[in-house]
């Protein structure tokens, strides 16, 4: 083991490679994506052609090789479960349209709760869904937020109950990325809202499962490519074979610590999309910079502009070097909860900075719809990174609990 | 590959260290201050673990540790007695400008007066700094001219001197060429007896009270050609020597800001207030949150920053210099500013106890603002990360520490 900090050949390539489609194929489109809250099919597909081209499943999101292996053995799962490819890659892909990465077909946040509780048979059912995407895009997603509950996860209301050989569904699901087409959701319930976290189960529902619909898709300020849909449940029959890990699973606190773990991946994932972001606005001030002030002629502002560039510059680098750590950590097999929640308050917080300096810098011409959408779009977009997987607040109380181990609730 | 593990060598002198900081340093910190420098027994300790010369390359006597090493020993140095590293004897900052601006014969001649027994004892000093700068040019007041005997004559005061009244030599600064502002300066190694040098006498700080802050009188002392440095006018190497002090200074503001957090994390355990510890209260939990996760931040920036160094010295991994010096910058002043905000809150968290010099708080909130003051300030680190972002050549005068924008003490 040694203190490095060189990217592989491999995902120097990768990086160059996605950099470079980034700038040249997703940033043309990102504002029409944006004005038509959605991204064509035929582009959503040549992106996976390629990728498939690739023998690469780093554009899927966290553990997507599942669609290919189902069994993955467990030396390998322990040693890879973000990989530090990913990571790079999601910062680059980020750079070039967040949405996109929010659309990207495959599992998404539904992968790694069934990934990490589901039976053998449960894998290979809900990821053999998207071994062949060439007619139809298929997405899978997780529904835990609900109307009453966000943060407070323990506090979800939507019931679950036994009935033969089903389980009987009852509630709604806000929020819910990709959660309106998705092939199947992983839905969090609970046999009773006393129990707390000891209650709680979590189902993939298929789509079509009776009592099973779609609610309202939700218009937001940014990120309006990504489909957020509300999911509602009446009666719903979910067959038990659906019930995540089989009913064995749940004598423990297995229902939530599943829900939990999910963050444990994939905040390193949306910490590493937040700072492409943050480096987007960042670079277009820099350019701005370049091409406005600096070279031209003397600026009183300039001390006061290098100092802001310079503080945004580098609070996205330490965002970055703790995101590489909790992956790192994750990939060695660690515990990185900690890690996992500090990176992503930090990349939130940062690139959020980065979006508004960013403004400001451009100064009158910034806040100019026309030339400067791309950068009022990332403004836009940011903001909910401080506040979905997590917001910052419930990172800082993640990090409380483990550095206060007496610490168990405020 | 990325890695953020010490190797087995590394983990070896960073553990010893951490003793030694554990042991000696950490329990004794009051008495040190008092005495206003280290023991005899902890600088005998020090040297026989090698510490002064550590990262030194092996061709001018160092052990070829490398700077990664070298941060890894600051940071538990500085954990056990934040003072330590500026206190401790041996070539220090002197080696380091004989190497960087003389070359490594050079160094190596030089540095071989700081071997052998008694080596404890012996100091080295740079001295930079000048109080007030030039009414009507740029560059350093003190002059070198030509002498009679083809040497050169020095004339002029140098202050900020860190170890002034301890060195047995100095590497001391001078304008050479009048006209030619940050580009005409030389470097020139004067002994502490040379006839016309005079130590001005200690000053007081505000902290770092174990290291030993001062200045010299040059009037009109006479070195020989030979006494000046080959590459001490190439401003390039100057920002360099600076930026690479300044790490180390960073690294020493990781270990300051550790001690501090973990120290006031367990006080905010055990102090009770309103019937229960006052970390379990948000405010306290969330600012212990945000301090852990600067420190993890600041370490990790460092430890890149001294990667790349140290790659660029074996000319691996495509490292350029100036991706270094903008590593760097970020590095120094993201932890300087770390480690005041962890004083400060560590001072806060302890309430009137933390004012109160039974506490070892109040300390590290002074050496905290001491350091910000030291090698390379967080304003000057952010110009020259600014000049690099912006693709620029990195200007002297706007990164160079002289009096007329932030002296430092070195």
């Amino acid at each position: 083991m040694t203190i490095e900090f060189s990217l592989s050949p491999r995902q120097r390539e990768t990086q160059a490679m996605i950099r470079q489609f980034a700038e040249g194929i997703v940033r043309p489109e990102s504002l029409k994506w944006d004005r038509e809250h959605g991204i064509s099919h035929d582009f959503l597909r040549r992106i996976v052609a390629m990728a498939q081209a690739m023998g690469s499943s780093f554009m899927m999101g966290p553990n997507s090789a599942d669609t290919k292996t189902v069994e993955v053995d467990a030396e390998t799962r322990k040693k890879r479960q973000i990989g530090l490819t990913t990571i790079v890659s999601a910062e680059e892909l980020a750079w070039g349209d967040a949405a996109l990465m929010l659309c990207l077909p495959g599992p998404g946040l539904g992968g790694p709760p069934v990934r990490a509780s589901g039976t053998p048979a449960q894998k290979e059912r809900f990821f053999g869904v998207f071994a062949d995407m060439s007619q139809e895009l298929k997405w899978g997603a997780y529904a835990l937020t609900e109307p009453g509950a966000g943060s407070d996860v323990a506090g979800i209301r939507t019931s679950c109950r036994k009935d033969g050989k089903h389980w009987i569904l009852n509630g709604r699901k806000c929020f819910i990325t990709n959660g309106g087409r998705a092939s199947w959701n992983v839905v969090f319930a609970t046999i009773d809202p006393a129990l707390g976290r000891a209650g709680h189960r979590a189902f993939v529902v298929e789509k079509g499962t009776p009592g099973f619909s779609v609610g309202k898709i939700e218009d937001k300020m940014g990120l309006r490519a990504s489909e957020t849909a509300e999911l509602v449940l009446e009666d719903c029959r979910v067959p038990e074979e659906n019930l995540l890990g089989g009913e064995d699973s749940y004598r423990t606190k297995e229902g939530f610590m599943t829900a939990m773990k999910t963050f444990d991946t994939t905040r390193p994932l949306v910490a590493s999309m937040a700072i492409g972001i943050g480096r987007a606005a960042y670079e277009y001030a820099v350019d701005f910079v370049k091409q406005n002030y600096v070279l031209s002629r003397p600026i009183p502002r300039y001390a006061a502009i290098a100092e802001r560039l310079a503080r945004v510059g580098r609070q996205l680098a330490a965002a970055r070097m703790v995101t590489w750590r909790a992956a790192w950590l994750a990939d060695q097999g660690e515990q990185n909860a900690k890690e996992a929640s500090s990176c992503k308050a930090l990349a939130g917080g940062a690139a959020i900075r980065a979006c508004i300096d960013a403004i400001e810098i451009c100064g009158a011409e910034g806040s100019i719809a026309g030339e400067h959408q791309l950068l009022q779009k990332w403004f836009r977009d940011i903001k909910v990174y401080d506040i979905f997987e997590g917001t910052g607040q419930i990172q800082r109380i993640v990090v409380s609990k483990r550095l206060l181990p007496e610490l168990k609730s405020f | 590959m990325i890695g953020f593990e010490p190797t087995e060598e590394q983990k070896m002198v960073r553990d010893a260290v951490a003793q030694l900081a554990e042991r000696t340093l950490r329990p004794r910190i009051r008495e040190v201050e008092k005495l206003r420098g280290l023991p005899d027994d902890v600088q005998q300790a020090a040297h026989a673990m090698g510490l002064p010369l550590a990262a030194f390359p092996e061709p001018v006597g160092g052990s070829g540790l490398g700077l990664v090493t070298q941060v890894l020993i600051e940071e538990e140095l500085a954990f056990g007695d934040s003072a330590a590293g500026f206190a401790l004897s041996g070539p220090g900052a002197y080696g380091w400008a004989a190497l960087q601006l003389g070359g490594a014969e050079r160094c190596k001649e030089l540095i071989g007066a700081f071997l052998g027994d008694g080596a404890h004892q012996r100091f080295g000093a740079v001295a930079w700094g000048e109080r007030k700068a030039s009414p009507d040019r740029a560059g350093l007041v003190t002059t070198a001219e030509r002498s009679a005997s083809g040497g050169w004559k020095l004339r002029g005061e140098k202050a900020y001197v860190l170890n002034a009244d301890r060195a047995r030599s100095f590497i001391v600064f001078a304008q050479v060429d009048a006209s030619a502002g940050w580009n005409g300066l030389g470097a020139f190694v004067v002994p502490a007896d040379a006839r016309g040098l005079r130590v001005l006498p200690r000053v007081d700080t505000l902290g770092l009270d174990a290291a030993s802050f001062g200045g010299v009188a040059l009037d009109d002392v006479e070195v020989p050609e030979g006494a000046r440095l080959a590459h001490g006018g190439d401003a390039g190497r100057l920002v360099t020597f600076f930026a690479t002090q300044g790490l180390i200074v960073a690294a020493r503001a990781v270990g300051l800001a550790r001690a501090a957090f973990e120290v006031t994390r367990d006080y905010c355990e055990q102090r009770k207030a309103f019937g229960k510890p006052i970390g379990h209260f948000q405010a306290v939990a969330f600012t212990l949150a945000d301090r852990c996760m600067d420190l993890e931040a600041a370490r990790a920036m460092v430890w890149r920053a001294a990667w790349m160094w140290d790659a660029l010295s074996h000319a691996a991994d495509g490292v350029t210099e100036r991706e270094a010096l903008l590593h760097t910058a970020w590095a120094v002043s993201f932890a300087l500013e770390a480690a005041m905000r962890a004083g400060d809150d560590a001072v806060q968290l302890h309430g009137g106890s933390g004012f109160m010099r039974d506490y070892p708080v109040e300390k590290w909130m002074r050496d905290a603002k001491q350091l910000q003051v030291c090698a390379m300030t967080a304003e000057q680190a952010d110009q020259l990360a600014a000049l690099i972002a912006l693709g620029r050549p990195v200007d002297p005068a706007l990164v160079l520490p002289g009096a007329e924008s932030q002296s430092v003490f070195l």
